[in-house]
Formats: C-alpha cells, sequence, structure tokens
C-alpha cells in the first residue's frame, strides 16, 4: 500500500520537470485541437503522433501521447455542444444534452460542466486504475498460454460484441479480419512465413501503425470530404468556469459514471463511447428529472462526460497489465510503448514497477492541463471550429503518409496505410465497427501463438483449455457473450429476467 | 437509435449480401491456403501446431459468419434494394471520394519520390482544397479568395511539416 504511494509520489515527481510540463502543455493543446475538429479522431491524432515522438525518450514519448488522446477525448464535448456534432465519437451522448444548453444561451455552462466532469472521470479513472492493475498484473502472473488464448478471443469477441453496429456479426467479422491480417508475416512459434506471396516486404508481417493510420487517418477523411459540411457555431455569452454546487449536486451520477467508465474501460477493446452512452443511459434511469434527458439536462451532459473520460484512464488497467488494449487509442499505445522498449503485461510490475506510476502521473498532469486549457482558452479554441475540413483534410493526409512512412522507412508502409484507408472506409460505410479490426490486428499473434503452444504443452490434447479453473471461467465468459449476440438467445434471456423482475421494475 | 432512411436501409442489405458472397469466397481461400500450408513434417514438429492451424479455423469461421451474414441480408425484406445501392455507387458523395482517391493515389504513387517531398505535399494540398472549394461543390467559393488561401495553407503545411518533423524531430521523411 505504502510502496504504491510511494512509487506514485516518485512518478508524479518524476515528471515535474520544465521538459515534461511543456511536452503536456503542447500535447494536450494538440489533443484538445484533434478532438475539437471534426473527422479528427482520438485514436488518429496518437497513431499519428507515435512519427513525431519516436526519436524522444520513452517517458517523454508516452506523456505526450497520453495528453493527446485525453486532450482529444475531451476536445470532441466542445464541438458536441457548439456544433451538434461530435468531435470524436466517444462525445455523442454529449451532443444530446451539450446542444440544446447551448441553444438556450447556456454554451459557456454546458463547457464549464463537461470540462470539470472530464477531469473528474479521468480521476475516477486514475484511482480505480492505480489500485485494480498492480492487483490484476499479480494474478495474471499465474496465466499460462490457455488462458492467454482465451484473454485474446475474449478481446476480439467483446468487442465485436460491444462496438456498436446493426449487428454483431459485424463486430466479429471484423475482428476475424483483423485476426487473419495478423497471420501475415512470420509466426512465432516455428519461423515459417505465411501468406506473404513471395512478397519480402510481407515478412515481418503487417505493422500496427500504417494499419491503423489507414483505418483511423484516412478512412476518416474519405468519411468526412464525402459531403460538405458547413459549421453553425452557436454563440458563447455566459460564465464557462461553473460553480461548484452545479457539480456537485451530482455527485452520485459522478462516481456512478465514473465507475461505468471504468468497468467499461477495462473490457478489451470497448471504447469510450460504449462508456459515454452506458453511463448516459444509466443517469436518465436513476435521475429525479429523466424528462429533461435530451433537452438540455446538466446531468446528462456530466454522465456523458464523465463516463468516456473514465474510460481513456481505466483502458490503461488491461493495457498494461494484460497488454490487452482496453479502447483502440489503446493498441496504439502498446505499439508506441514497443517501439520504446516498454514490454505491458504482467511481467511489467516486475520488470518495470515505476512506470505503472508514471501513467498515473502522466493522466493526472493531462487531465489537469485539459481543466486549465478547457476553462481559460475558450475563445481560442472556438476558433478551431471554423476551419473548413476542404482546408485541413489535405494536410492531414499528408500527415498520414508521414505517419505511416517515418517509424520503419519504408514506402511499403504508406501503400499499406492506403489499403487499410480504402478497405476501412468501405468496412465503416457497410457499418462495420473498426475497433474489433485493430484488437485483431493486435491479439492475433498472443491467440495463435499461444493455442499452438498450449496444444503443444498437452501434446495436442485440448481439455485444459476447458478444464484449468481460470480457462474454463474465461471459455464461459466468451461462449455467453458469443449466444447472448444471438437475438433468439438474448430475447428469452430477456424475457425470463423481466418475468423473475418485481412487478413495476420491467422498463 | 437509427435516422437512417428505408432506401439506405435496403441499400445496406443488398450491399451486405454482396459482401456476404465476397467473405464466404474469401474464408474458403483462406482455408485452403491454409491446408495446403507446408506441415513441416521434416522438421518434426508437432502436429497440432503446423502454422496453418490458426488461419484454417479463421478462414472457416469467417466463410461461416458470412453464411449467416447472407442469410440475415436475405432475409430482410429490401424493396428496391438493388437501384438503391446503384444511386450510391454514382451520387455526388462517391464521386468526392473517388476524386480524393485519385488526388491522393497521384501524389502517394508519382509525386512522392518524383519531387522532393515539401514541395509534392504543397502541390497536392493546393490542389486538393481547390478541387473541393472550387469544383466538387454546390456553393463554389470566389476563387480568388479560395486561391489565396489554398497557396498560403499549402506553402505554411508543406514547408512546416518539413520543418517540424525533420529538422526539429529528426524524423526521415519520404
Amino acid at each position: 500500500m505504502f510502496d504504491g504511494l510511494l512509487l506514485l509520489g516518485q512518478g508524479i515527481g518524476h515528471f515535474l520537470t520544465l521538459t515534461s510540463l511543456f511536452n503536456v502543455a503542447w500535447a494536450t493543446l494538440l489533443g484538445l485541437v484533434v478532438g475539437i475538429l471534426p473527422g479528427l479522431t482520438a485514436t488518429m491524432g496518437v497513431a499519428l503522433l507515435v512519427t513525431l515522438t519516436y526519436k524522444m525518450p520513452a517517458d517523454q514519448a508516452i506523456l505526450t501521447l497520453m495528453c493527446v488522446y485525453l486532450g482529444a477525448i475531451y476536445g470532441g464535448s466542445r464541438t458536441a455542444i457548439l456544433l451538434n456534432i461530435p468531435g470524436t465519437p466517444a462525445n455523442a451522448a454529449a451532443t444530446l444534452d451539450g446542444h440544446p444548453l447551448a441553444q438556450q444561451g447556456r454554451a459557456g455552462l454546458a463547457m464549464g460542466l463537461a470540462t470539470t466532469s472530464s477531469t473528474l472521470g479521468t480521476i475516477v479513472g486514475i484511482f480505480f486504475l492505480a489500485i485494480i492493475a498492480p492487483l490484476l498484473a499479480e494474478f495474471a502472473l499465474e496465466f499460462g498460454s490457455y488462458e492467454f488464448f482465451w484473454l485474446a478471443l475474449f478481446g476480439v469477441v467483446i468487442s465485436g460484441q460491444m462496438a456498436g453496429s446493426d449487428t454483431p456479426l459485424k463486430g466479429y467479422i471484423a475482428g476475424i479480419l483483423g485476426l487473419l491480417v495478423a497471420m501475415v508475416g512470420m509466426e512465432m512459434l516455428h519461423a515459417y512465413q505465411r501468406f506473404t506471396f513471395g512478397i519480402p516486404a510481407l515478412g515481418g508481417g503487417v505493422d500496427l501503425i500504417p494499419a491503423m493510420v489507414g483505418a483511423f487517418g484516412f478512412a476518416e477523411i474519405l468519411s468526412s470530404m464525402k459531403h460538405r459540411v458547413v459549421a453553425r457555431v452557436a454563440s458563447v455569452n455566459d460564465r464557462v468556469v461553473p460553480s461548484f454546487r452545479e457539480i456537485f449536486q451530482y455527485w452520485r451520477t459522478i462516481i456512478r459514471s465514473g465507475v461505468i467508465g471504468t468497468f467499461v474501460g477495462i473490457i478489451p477493446g470497448v471504447g469510450e463511447d460504449v462508456g459515454s452512452w452506458s453511463s448516459y443511459a444509466l443517469a436518465k434511469r436513476f435521475s429525479k428529472k429523466p424528462e429533461e434527458f435530451g433537452k438540455g439536462s446538466q446531468e446528462g451532459l456530466i454522465a456523458a462526460e464523465t463516463g468516456d473520460n473514465a474510460v481513456v484512464s481505466a483502458a490503461m488497467i488491461p493495457t498494461l497489465t494484460l497488454a490487452l488494449p482496453g479502447s483502440a487509442a489503446a493498441a496504439v499505445l502498446i505499439a508506441a510503448m514497443l517501439i520504446h522498449g516498454i514490454r505491458p503485461g504482467p511481467m511489467l510490475m516486475t520488470e518495470n514497477p515505476v512506470f505503472l506510476y508514471q501513467v498515473v502521473a502522466m493522466l493526472l498532469l493531462a487531465t489537469l492541463a485539459n481543466l486549465v486549457f478547457g476553462l481559460s482558452l475558450t475563445k481560442l479554441l472556438i476558433k478551431v471550429l471554423a476551419v473548413p475540413r476542404e482546408r485541413l483534410m489535405a494536410v492531414v493526409y499528408v500527415l498520414c503518409v508521414v505517419g505511416s512512412f517515418a517509424i520503419t522507412q519504408r514506402m511499403f508502409d504508406v501503400y499499406v496505410m492506403i489499403v487499410f484507408g480504402v478497405v476501412g472506409f468501405v468496412l465503416r460505410e457497410m457499418r462495420y465497427p473498426m475497433a474489433p479490426l485493430v484488437l485483431g490486428i493486435v491479439l492475433g499473434d498472443l491467440l495463435d501463438v499461444n493455442l499452438r503452444r498450449g496444444l503443444m504443452l498437452s501434446d495436442g490434447d485440448v481439455s485444459p483449455f476447458f478444464t484449468r479453473p481460470i480457462s474454463a471461467i474465461l471459455f464461459a465468459v466468451v461462449l455467453l457473450t458469443i449466444l447472448m449476440s444471438m437475438p433468439m438467445v438474448s430475447r428469452r434471456v430477456t424475457g425470463l429476467f423481466r418475468r423473475l423482475a418485481p412487478q413495476g421494475r420491467t422498463s | 437509435m437509427d435516422f437512417e432512411e428505408p432506401g439506405e436501409r435496403a441499400a445496406r442489405a443488398r450491399a451486405d449480401l454482396l459482401t456476404a458472397i465476397v467473405l464466404v469466397a474469401l474464408g474458403l481461400v483462406i482455408f485452403y491456403l491454409s491446408w495446403s500450408m507446408p506441415r513441416l513434417e521434416p522438421r518434426r514438429i508437432h502436429p497440432a501446431t503446423i502454422p496453418g492451424l490458426v488461419p484454417m479455423i479463421l478462414g472457416l469461421t469467417l466463410a461461416f459468419c458470412g453464411a449467416l451474414l447472407g442469410w440475415r441480408a436475405g432475409s430482410i425484406e429490401a424493396k428496391g434494394g438493388w437501384q438503391a445501392l446503384g444511386r450510391v455507387l454514382v451520387s455526388r458523395p462517391a464521386v468526392r471520394i473517388l476524386a480524393l482517391l485519385a488526388l491522393a493515389l497521384f501524389y502517394t504513387l508519382v509525386l512522392v519520390g518524383w519531387l522532393p517531398f515539401w514541395a509534392a505535399s504543397m502541390l497536392f494540398i493546393f490542389t486538393f482544397i481547390l478541387l473541393f472549394e472550387l469544383s466538387m461543390t454546390d456553393q463554389p467559393a470566389d476563387p480568388l479568395r479560395s486561391g489565396i488561401w489554398a497557396l498560403a495553407i499549402a506553402v505554411t503545411a508543406g514547408w512546416g511539416i518539413f520543418f517540424v518533423f525533420e529538422r526539429i524531430f529528426l524524423v526521415r521523411l519520404p
């Protein structure tokens, strides 16, 4: 306990230098701008920034990326409030009450509430990160190949089901496609090159960064340039800094949304948007004034913005302890950590225990920077909203080319980016979620190697995958997740719960 | 929450049907390629650890999910779905996308490598802005104003990216 506090103190102290604070300032501002600009998402921002930071020392590079990530998730709320367009997918729920508040002439209050609740959401997430991550890492040391196989499969399956589409089937298909992409190149068990078709550049497999820059950068450019959009920004005439009472009268909502966001963040590959929507739905259900939701409810806005920011911190729990990305942006962070020689996973707490607390410190600094910039630079940040997409997206595409080229310095990676961009765009248009695809690419090796290694250890016997206690639980969870995504099963289970529930509590 | 129009839903159902066929075919091809992948017998590896094992399972699962998707898409009532899908493919947004794609490919495959990166980027940004502000829109901007903006952004961004990446952060550019 005291060791943890000491390490946390060291983590914070480590970043109280001029260089670190300078990096926090510019990266958070950049993140805010990325989040504010519709069409630029947090994942895209982090993926593009990996290039810029890869010559930095590891701690500074991850600090910078974390600030961009958190800044973007928060920044998107501003667009949601003033433009009625979510700046990033995470802020979709914030439009429901944020924009009506702006239309009522209370845009300043809405921005203030969003800023403060974002900070509080992050702090709730940080609290759980500091507590849960060390315990989970210790527990995960007992995991063997069998457990890691199920964990990898669970990540892809749960992300496929919850990533949001017209059918979970599309999520699963996206996940399988991601896993198949990971099968390209040299496999780890026998060093055999699969699906390379004689192309030497494919020998090392498809790198995550160019794939992510394509799927989240180029595909996003294509999506946002499909139509011409003219921004109509709501005016801000009232005060931005909220009063203590305006925020803390909803303390129950804040804590509940923070906990929901944390829970969603821990689930692999389920991102900020799910955290935000779940918090919003539950806040409405437990609210004393549910009729105000969607018409400018302050409670609704607070729930949405607390929920999504808590996800960011909590997503670091599986990311750091199991190397299972808690969100799409966290997948990029894993790639960035590996580039900088940091190996996330159960061994992290043994090999580099300080790093976990450094991440806590990074999140703390980033959220404080968000709070300061969010409450002070209102006018300047609104100007960003007026930038037309026609003028912005050309520059973003150039950055996509740079971002995919610079790490390995191969034009091949730029072509990978283009292919993933086009395929990603087509899949998105047909409502295939991108998060399971990314998770598939990240977890493909883990799944493949652990399945075959497990079979090798048991001499081809599959029973340990189902009989070892943790494996059995994970298998049951995976099976249940798949079964629940079948409409006929989920209808029956819901019907059963309704019958069992007391009268009047069926909504 | 679904705000989409019935025509769009019908078009998507038909697009799903087409995708399903592609996915089933892709899944089966992957299964075949994995099945025929060397099993490394001379190296005496355990037969349960052959390199093709996981891709084989994934190929089959993809084909199965594709078939389910096709069955689902086929059971959705999508009157006029093929026509709606056809209209989507020749709509104005589709033309904008194709123009962007052509420009991006020309920049990446031809200009980068032929011109210095900063020059290629300036040219790309300038053309991109003019194309979408003057031509690919139903409300064209004032050409002079648009041209000045395009030039200013192209020069600033082209030089800025070169300076920030190559000089400050020491990152090599294409």
